[in-house]
């Protein structure tokens, strides 16, 4: 009877095996987010120069699985801090080697870093109604900013993207807000608030100091309200909004990014956009999605390489396969196309310092 | 009488809100009385009736259809369970298990959890809102009777059933006069199981009364994989236990069976549960300890009235149903120093109210023929307090059903079924369903049984109306199917053997799917083709060697669930590729022996890899490996003048395996059950 007896061999799925090294300094790390609660978020690396994709980089090197839902990596010198939202953690790594240098932990949603300074980051959380202020080199949490609106029927303030103009950080609040909140990093205090239209999800400052906003416009049937997807450009010192772009009701315009000179924004609205910032006409499509409309998955992550200007977007696909990562010339020529892993969602270019 | 006094203690250790002061009256003056009991011998009797029954393999009301009964035998040890385990362990249904106490759903033949109806005493018990049914939070403890009604054969009770129907029933026991039985259950992570039954009645009414309350802490430990703390320059995983998994259930099912003459049956159930559970957070998790806790609740009244009338050749039924059910869910966090707070706070109110009325006509031997009409009204409430997001709606189903059922020849039965159906304002197509059997030999009963049928599945009214997402124009699943096989008996004296096999193969058009589209928002959409083919087999063994009773059953399936959805979406790699969650070899066996008052059972469950992500990647990371699971019980049983005990020690996860259901959900290793079992009774 007890022939049928076989032995589940759960050790074998935690063996580390050796990750080629990468031969160019250059790289392109792939954050894929995995699916919500199913724990399987993994790190890719691209090595632009040799067209070598690793996928599995941190799993394969550390025998431990990323988490749930890695969102973004943020990464200072030659460590890469990634962000693992339901996982409520940041994973430290070493960019040569992927090795696990050290974690944050006690973080409730966190969903992006920004570095204040080398002692000093700040990490924006989904629930925590706070933005925790961290020590990236001693992994411990310092303190918080509270964001806590007591004013509004809906949970807010959550907070999103982070981009710093001298002493400011602005970090937009995307859940059923309208709200770009403005930080003051000597006194670690929420100082202002500017309001855009519903639900801003990305944020970039360009070389005049102009802070872009993409708003997505909520959904149909949102009680928080339902509008087109805006562009909207803000001065960092007013504090005032300046110009707007209004998209149509039915589009989903997301991941705002701009380019080396920040002279140019890139955003997603089903297809690639380009926009010159001094430019006052509207946007155009400057990459053509072939996926159909009515079909599933499509563009849904965009990065900008800082060094190159090329562009690189991210396609989920079913969002349980294997995404497709599309890389362009700065010129929208297609370079390589890469199998990644489960919901490719962010980017971060390690950039050699000259 | 000396277990008058602990029976009290019993009754009280219950839960007293449960229990009407009646009963305690009924126990207290009838306990002096009572005699005999359930036994191990008496559920061999049941077994044997089930097995007269079956032997009429041969019916004309059932050609082309596969139903299987899951065996008394079964249904008695795992009384303590859910029906997501009996399934899993005894069935050739498949169960999603998302852990121990957890959310369960089922899939027949590689299909979805919505395309396995439910019904429960004839109404159908899946969720309007979410199309399917949590098995978890049925205990096999108020079922007397499953049938499972693979594919097709689920035409006769409903549409929908694309992969099949799952009938649990309860029947009157008319040889009852009174009748008491108790048990409770002391397991691992402080899992305590009570049970009490009682029942009342004679020739002509049966009254019939069970409570039941189960909790665990379900803190079971395992090492953390997905954690690691740096230790000497080393990774260490950290020992853990499963954290914010705790739940209870506790119901009552209520029978009244009454029949004033050879001609009426009227019958009334009402079954009340209230669980309650801990959702446990993602095993990675390593934020604050208040924060990210969900919870859920389910409160579910369900209840049916039936009035039966026989004359001759015709039977009229009539039956009304209503099902209500009510689901909280909220995750909450505590943020800088208040209590916790919702981020999600989610109440569901579902109705249903369901009208059934048939009429049968025996015209002869070889002609008989059935119709019936149901109309039911269903109503939802869903509403997010934190969002502020939800939906209100009623929706009405109205279905015609016509069946013609003959004796060709002597060696062959046919069985034509036409079900119409109405939803809102729109026709279905016809939902047609051809079955026949060959009868091969009478002398060892071979029956050659095939079909072929069409049919749909309307979308649930979260797929139309969820926000974001639903999606009012989605149109209705279609199933095109056909099955054919071989059932064969063979009962020499002192021996019994049954088995079948069939093949089948299903194409499903339309399979609705919820996928993020470019608006950024989940929702769903027709876009998937699946092709099911595959066979099932099932065998079951009973006998006697001197003095040891066997019974050894079990099932095998092979299941191939390839997706064929358009494969016009460039980089699509889940085409051609097997349905994620669905195992290709499924099987599973039961041993068990009695000698004397002495029961041994062993249960082997085994599923070969199942994939997690639709191009059916193989990283170690998505993979789940194959499955093979032992548990093992023992009883004992003391038989006294007036009363029975039974003792019964189970051990689950026999070799202690670490194991994986859904990815990163770990999974308790060996643990314990012990269950006491009381038993008084009176039969005529």
């Amino acid at each position: 009877m007890l022939i049928l007896h076989a032995c589940m061999d759960d050790d074998a799925l935690w063996e580390t095996r050796p990750v080629p090294v990468s031969p160019s300094p250059e790289g392109v790390f792939i954050i894929n987010e995995g699916n919500f609660m199913y724990g399987n978020a993994s790190l890719s690396y691209y090595d632009p120069v040799e067209k070598i994709i690793l996928n599995d980089v941190f799993f394969n090197t550390n025998g431990l699985p990323l988490g749930d839902v890695a969102l973004s990596m943020t990464i200072r010198g030659n460590l890469g801090y990634i962000v693992v939202n339901n996982s409520g953690r940041i994973y430290v790594i070493d960019l040569e080697t992927f090795e696990l240098k050290g974690k944050i932990t006690g973080l409730t949603s966190p969903r992006y870093m920004h570095f204040v300074s080398d002692e000093k980051a700040y990490v924006t959380d989904l629930y925590a109604k706070a933005i925790a202020v961290v020590n990236p080199q001693t992994y411990e949490i310092t303190g918080s900013i509270d964001v806590n609106n007591h004013e509004s029927e809906f949970y807010q303030h959550s907070t999103e993207q982070m981009v710093q103009v001298g002493k400011y950080v602005f970090t937009n609040c995307w859940s059923f807000d309208n709200n770009i909140l403005v930080i003051d990093t000597d006194t670690d205090q929420w100082v202002e608030t500017i309001e855009v239209p519903v639900q801003p999800q990305s944020m970039v400052v360009d070389a005049n100091d102009k802070i872009w906003v993409i708003t997505d416009g909520g959904f149909p049937g949102s009680p928080f309200g339902h509008e087109a997807p805006t562009l909207v450009r803000i001065d960092a010192h007013e504090r005032k909004t300046e110009k707007m772009y209004q998209f149509d009701l039915n589009d989903h315009a997301m991941s705002l990014a701009i380019n080396k000179t920040k002279d140019t924004l890139y955003f997603i609205n089903r297809h690639v956009y380009r926009h010159p910032v001094g430019s006052d006409d509207f946007p155009e499509i400057f990459i053509q999605s072939t996926s159909p409309a009515d079909s599933y998955g499509g563009f849904r992550a965009l990065g900008v390489d800082p060094a190159s200007s090329e562009i690189y977007v991210g396609d989920a696909i079913d969002f349980v396969q294997p995404g497709i990562v599309y890389r362009f010339t700065p010129q929208g020529q297609p370079i390589d196309t890469l199998r990644v892993r489960i919901s490719p969602g962010n980017f971060a270019f390690k950039v050699t310092t000259p | 009488m000396p277990f008058r006094f602990n029976l009290y203690n019993l009754v009280k250790n219950n839960g007293n809100t449960l229990i009407p002061g009646f009963l305690f009256l009924f126990f207290v003056l009838g306990s002096a009385s009572f005699s005999g009991a359930q036994t191990i011998r008496d559920s061999i009797i049941e077994l044997e009736e089930v097995q007269v029954r079956a032997a009429r393999i041969f019916e004309k009301e059932t050609a082309g259809m596969k139903e299987t009964r899951v065996d008394s035998l079964v249904i008695r040890q795992k009384l303590n369970l859910s029906l997501s385990e009996l399934l899993a362990e005894n069935t050739p249904v498949y169960i999603k298990s998302h852990g121990r106490g957890a959310l369960a759903t089922a899939s027949f033949r590689g299909t979805a959890s919505s395309h396995t109806q439910v019904n429960w005493n004839g109404i159908n018990i899946n969720s309007p809102m979410l199309g399917m049914v949590d098995f978890s939070l049925i205990p096999v403890y108020i079922i007397d009777d499953i049938t499972l009604k693979h594919g097709g054969a689920s035409v006769s009770d409903q549409s929908g059933g694309l992969g099949g129907s799952i009938n649990i029933a309860n029947r009157a026991d008319w040889t009852n006069t009174r009748q008491l039985s108790y048990i409770q259950g002391v397991g691992s992570f402080s899992t305590r199981d009570q049970f009490l039954m009682t029942s009342l009645g004679n020739s002509k009414i049966q009254w019939r009364s069970r409570v039941y309350y189960n909790r665990s802490e379900n803190n079971y430990p395992f090492i953390n994989r997905t954690i690691a703390d740096q230790e000497n320059g080393q990774l260490v995983h950290p020992a853990d236990t499963n954290k914010h998994a705790a739940y209870s259930r506790y119901g009552t099912l209520q029978e009244v069976y009454w029949q004033p003459s050879h001609q009426h049956m009227v019958s009334v159930h009402w079954w009340g549960q209230m669980g309650e559970r801990g959702i446990p957070r993602v095993i990675s998790f390593e934020g604050p300890d208040n924060t990210n806790i969900s919870r859920q609740k389910d409160q579910d009244h369900k209840a049916v009235a039936r009035w039966q009338w026989y004359r001759d050749s015709d039977n009229i039924t009539i039956r009304s149903g209503y099902a209500f059910r009510q689901l909280d869910y909220t995750l909450k966090n505590q943020i800088s120093g208040t209590d916790p707070i919702p981020a999600v706070d989610s109440e569901s109110f579902q109705q249903s109210f369901m009208q059934y009325v048939s009429y049968r006509k025996e015209f002869s031997q070889t002609l008989s023929l059935e119709s019936a009409f149901n109309f039911d009204h269903h109503k939802v409430h869903t509403r997010d307090s934190v969002t502020q997001t939800g939906y209100k709606t009623n929706r009405e189903d109205l279905s015609l059903f016509l069946a013609l059922r003959s004796r060709l020849q002597k060696r062959v039965n046919m069985n034509l079924m036409i079900r119409q159906e109405f939803r809102g304002n729109e026709f279905s197509p016809i939902i047609p369903f051809l079955g026949i059997d060959y009868m091969v030999s009478k002398r060892h009963p071979l029956v050659l049984k095939a079909h072929i049928a069409r049919n749909y599945r309307h979308p649930s009214l979260n797929d139309l109306y969820w926000v974001p997402g639903g999606n009012p124009e989605l149109k209705p699943e279609k199933g095109f199917s056909v099955e054919g096989g071989i059932r064969h008996q063979w009962k020499p004296v002192g021996f019994n053997l049954q088995s079948e096999i069939t093949f089948f193969r299903s194409d499903i058009n339309n399979w609705i799917i919820w996928i993020p589209s470019f608006k950024g928002y989940w929702e769903p959409q027709n876009i998937r083709r699946v092709l099911s083919r595959g066979l099932e087999t099932h065998a079951k063994v009973s006998g006697k060697l001197s003095e040891i009773q066997y019974h050894i059953m079990g099932t095998y399936s092979y299941t191939q669930a390839i997706n064929y959805g358009d494969p016009a979406r460039w980089g699509d790699e889940s085409y051609g590729k097997q349905l994620v969650f669905i195992p290709q070899h499924s099987g599973n066996v039961l041993f068990n022996l009695q000698y004397k008052a002495y029961a041994i059972s062993w249960q082997h469950n085994s599923y070969s890899e199942r994939f997690t992500a639709s191009g059916n990647d193989i990283s170690r990371r998505n993979w789940l490996y194959p499955y093979y699971m032992n548990d093992l019980s023992l009883a004992k049983e003391w038989i006294f003048e007036k009363w029975n005990l039974q003792a019964e020690f189970k051990i689950y996860n026999l070799f202690n395996e670490t194991y994986h259901t859904i990815l990163y959900r770990p999974m308790p290793g060996r643990n314990f059950m012990l269950s006491l079992r009381l038993d008084l009774h009176d039969r005529r």
